[in-house]
């Protein structure tokens, strides 16, 4: 998670943008790294596939998109 | 970072105020609601609020998933904290909402073994380590979390671990929404829409707003920029007469919302018949349960849980926050008896409460403001 100045401790609703460093789709996890470069097991199961070097949301340890593109 | 540094350009930021400034029509007072707990959060931070022209007033809505929490709730995780042999799970702001006889983390200091986790597998990881012991999460949050917290209990099914369960609090945005337009003493002229809920049951379910209550939303992403292009399509939806759903947010937000995620939400669980929402009272199907086929995950049903309701602290003006009547400096304790160090309400604990942010962002900018 971003740990920044008042955000460190987190009710885990926050929505962050996680990359994909290793996919293990048998049990639909991902180590995935933050801005940061904090690591932590991601729930992938609501986006698969997912492939190494994807940015997807993260929220509280679940991906729920995959982001694409960079148009607002 | 990509997806991050592009939405927080000053210049187009600088731009969007200019445009804002041009659309918004003399002798008019426009204000407009976001919904979520982390747009606020945003706003302040970044002060948005500041471009904004001062006839753009943004109300602070009830979507912080730590700030709706009742105070019986948050006692009724203390007593299960203090069960023999539980380990009780919770995000870390969870640990310091007041109930009515201290917090989790007052819990903790008085031996309970209350632990901080980021998410609901990390708790099922506990479970597992720890096999001789019960393992409790406590679940809040709307449906951006319950994903989360149904895919973990699927997977504790599917993999047998039977020290885990869950207290739900899970809540949904639908039902309070429609509470606040049915409110009479809240005049709105828009809504900015919440991003992340919408990733999940789509921009879909907000049409009513337009449709039953004729007012507008954008669904909007978290960046200032976003926040900021939000405000500005709803001012011209406004100044064209258009009163529709329209969505900011598409780099993530598809309009039908993530049908895996909703598939298990509706296998895991079922709608309560009516759950306390602090500030706003009981609002009927807001709230999540564990359905018939998890319910051996339920943690209601594993352990006494006590279920009394109690009263908001007199003091506390979180209920008029939360609905936007009030701003958290109008508040009788904000920033004296009630300080993110020493919370009396829940808006004043998580980081996406309005007092909170705005003690933490804009705390002595208001004090300038008065002298």
């Amino acid at each position: 998670m971003t740990c920044d100045e008042h955000h460190c401790i987190t009710c885990g609703d926050d929505g962050v943008p996680m990359r994909v460093l290793r996919v293990d789709a048998g049990r639909a996890l991902a180590l995935c790294e933050d801005e940061a470069g904090a690591h932590s097991s991601v729930e992938i199961a609501l986006v698969d596939p997912v492939a190494v070097g994807d940015t997807l949301l993260v929220h509280a340890g679940t991906a729920l998109t995959r982001l694409e593109g960079a148009a607002a | 970072m990509k997806f991050v540094d592009e939405f927080r350009d000053a210049d187009f930021g600088r731009t969007l105020a200019a445009e804002i400034l041009a659309t918004v029509g003399p002798g008019h007072h426009y204000k407009l609601m976001e919904v979520c707990g982390g747009h606020t959060h945003s706003i302040y931070k970044y002060g948005i609020d500041d471009l904004l022209p001062e006839n753009v007033e943004l109300v602070h809505g009830p979507g912080c998933p730590v700030c709706v929490i009742p105070m019986g709730r948050v006692d009724d995780a203390i007593a299960v904290a203090h069960e023999p042999g539980v380990i009780f799970t919770c995000f870390g702001d969870m640990m310091r909402v007041p109930g009515s006889n201290g917090t989790l983390l007052e819990a903790k200091a008085r031996g309970a073994d209350v632990r901080m986790v980021y998410s609901p597998l990390d708790a099922l990881r506990i479970a597992k380590q720890h096999p001789d012991r019960e393992v409790v999460f406590f679940a809040i949050g709307f449906e951006t979390t319950a994903p989360s917290t149904a895919l973990t209990l699927r997977r504790a099914r599917a993999e047998g671990v039977g020290n885990f369960s869950c207290f739900c609090n899970h809540v949904t945005i639908v039902p309070p929404l429609r509470a606040l337009l049915d409110s009479p003493d809240l005049r709105l002229d828009g809504f900015i829409g919440p991003g992340h809920v919408s990733t999940v049951v789509g921009a879909r379910p907000l049409e009513f707003i337009p449709a039953d209550y004729g007012k507008p939303v954008v669904v909007s992403g978290f960046e200032p920029v976003d926040i900021l292009q939000s405000v500005l399509m709803l001012l011209r939806q406004l100044a064209d007469g258009r009163c529709e759903v329209e969505n900011q947010y598409r780099r993530v937000v598809p309009y039908e919302g993530n049908l895996k995620a909703l598939e298990v939400m509706a296998e895991v669980f079922e709608l309560r018949p009516h759950f306390e929402w602090r500030g706003l009272g009981f609002i009927s199907q807001s709230g999540l349960k564990l359905s018939e086929a998890y319910a051996e995950l339920d943690a209601e049903l594993r352990f006494a849980v006590p279920g009394v309701r109690v009263a908001d602290p007199k003091a506390c003006q979180c209920g008029e926050v939360l609905k936007g009547v009030i701003k958290p400096w109008e508040c009788k304790v904000f920033g004296t008896a009630c300080t993110p160090e020493r919370p009396i309400g829940t808006c004043m604990v998580s980081s996406e409460g309005a007092c909170a942010a705005y003690y933490n962002y804009g705390r002595f900018a208001r004090e300038r403001e008065l002298v």
